[in-house]
């Protein structure tokens, strides 16, 4: 049974897991896998500078994350260099910022998670926040498979707002890792926002299939993730990616034929 | 009775990266008209579609009437093998409600695409999966499917095979005699031109000529279009 796992825990990893897993299928569609992986970089910095003021680091890591996503979303739009060339530009930068200010104590639990306590603020923040955000994940799903697949034919379907639902997919995005952070951490948050839709893509042939599938796992991942952590007293950002990656694994066995 | 003006284009350029691709073009289209354009590769036809739809900057005038609705079917549309979407739910990108589709727009739908000569057993399938000619009719639905005043119809007949570029160019036909739709395309085939359209707009980055394919398809203005000897008749981009 489930020992030493406090109940904000599981919820908050159900949370953190479904969120990471809805908003994450459209992530992998639009070919921004890494994106995340390095968004949960910019983070970091986020982190130091709330240790510095003496405030919980999530406000840091939240305001550092939907920012980094703004500017990405611009420098899209407004250079030719592909994503991956601004974010590697970016976000290791943030990385170097972060690694050289995070105290020593804090490091390991930035980049790799932790089942620190969380208070009763953030908590309830992070609860209702991540709730929110699969809703607002669902409620806009067309409009943003209309742009992954033709961003021409969206703009010509609704010309003032096009632009406005692929930021609102980078800001979704941005919020989703920042939320898992302190359970997942910095370097992994990614992760889990890679592997319910990897999973789901293996074995869905609808879109709605898809995207519900890949919520659901992202969910399983989270709970189970930290159930086993708890249990064998790992480190729960490691533990929910190896077995989202196990898992992957065995989906390799069902994928559907293309 | 003369018809209305449904767009209007005056002293159009397009300026990409310091070149000029489209050049000081001029030209109107009447509601229920269809119009072609044809130019060598390279000509600037496609940009010129791309700036009509808004999707490029441009210095001139483009103005469409008030209130009109536009459908478009793009020269390459391409879906990933491993992109998990069927067919129904591609068009339900369209509908107001993705996740429950109602009953309404479900027989609309189906009622659509029988105009095309498609089954609605293709709704189930897998877009990645159509052959060309089908994700062409496809793309033709779609377009079509919320009844736009004009269609934009890019290279219509690339890449698929002769009889489905006939039941393409019958659709088309058929479209815009039923429901009066403007049609502006863009074509290689001269003989489609012919046939098809009511006037044809000739350019080389800049105007060579508009009017009826009749009057301004002559060898003089070919050469002119295309460069002496130039290869005319039914070339297709691949």
């Amino acid at each position: 049974m489930i020992t030493n796992l406090s109940l904000d825990t599981i919820i908050i990893s159900l949370v953190i897991g479904i969120a990471s897993g809805a908003i994450g299928a459209f992530i992998i569609l639009r070919r921004m896998a890494l994106v995340g992986d390095a968004l949960s970089h910019v983070a970091l910095p986020g982190i130091a500078l709330a240790l510095a003021y003496q405030i919980d680091p999530f406000w840091g890591v939240a305001c550092f994350c939907v920012a980094g996503s703004i500017i990405v979303w611009i420098l899209e739009r407004r250079t030719k260099l592909h994503s991956e060339a601004l974010i590697g530009l970016l976000f290791t930068f943030s990385l170097a910022i972060g690694i050289l200010t995070i105290p020593n104590t804090e490091i390991l639990e930035s980049l790799f998670g932790a089942f620190a306590p969380l208070s009763f603020p953030v908590f309830i923040f992070i609860s209702v926040a991540g709730a929110l955000l699969i809703a607002l994940t669902f409620f806009l799903a067309k409009r943003f498979l209309f742009s992954i697949i033709s961003s021409d034919l969206a703009y010509i379907e609704s010309p003032k707002w096009s632009k406005w639902y692929e930021l609102a997919l980078f800001v979704i995005f941005a919020f989703v890792v920042a939320l898992g952070i302190k359970l997942v951490g910095a370097l992994l948050m990614g992760a889990l926002t890679i592997i319910p839709p990897s999973i789901s893509k293996n074995i869905s042939r609808s879109m709605a299939s898809y995207i519900l599938v890949s919520a659901l796992l992202g969910g399983f991942i989270g709970f189970f993730g930290v159930t086993l952590a708890s249990r064998m007293n790992f480190l729960p950002g490691p533990t929910i990616i190896i077995l989202g990656i196990g898992l992957f694994g065995a989906s390799l066995f069902f994928t559907r034929k293309a | 009775m003369e018809q209305e003006n449904i767009l209007e284009v005056k002293n159009l350029s397009v300026n990409l990266d310091r070149e000029n691709i489209v050049d000081d073009i001029s030209f109107t289209v009447k509601r229920g008209e269809a119009l072609a354009i044809i130019g060598p590769n390279g000509a600037g036809k496609t940009v010129l579609f791309r700036t009509l739809l808004g999707l490029l900057p441009y210095r001139g005038i483009v103005e469409w009437q008030k209130g009109i609705r536009i459908g478009y079917v793009p020269q390459k549309f391409f879906v990933e093998k491993s992109f998990p979407i069927t067919v129904q739910e591609f068009f339900l990108l369209k509908s107001p409600h993705f996740w429950m589709p109602d009953h309404a727009f479900l027989e609309h739908l189906q009622h659509e695409l029988s105009l095309v000569g498609l089954e609605k057993e293709i709704l189930i399938k897998p877009l990645s999966e159509l052959s060309g000619g089908q994700m062409q009719r496809i793309l033709i639905s779609w377009a079509m499917l919320n009844h736009p005043d004009v269609l934009l119809f890019d290279e219509p007949t690339a890449g698929i095979d002769i009889g489905a570029e006939e039941t393409i160019y019958t659709v088309l036909h058929k479209l815009q005699n039923d429901r009066g739709t403007t049609i502006i395309l863009i074509s290689h085939d001269l003989n489609v031109v012919y046939r098809y359209a009511d006037n044809v707009l000739c350019i080389n980055k800049s105007m060579i000529c508009h009017g009826k394919p009749e009057n301004v398809l002559n060898p003089k203005e070919l050469a002119r279009i295309y460069g002496e000897g130039g290869f005319y008749h039914h070339v297709e981009e691949k």
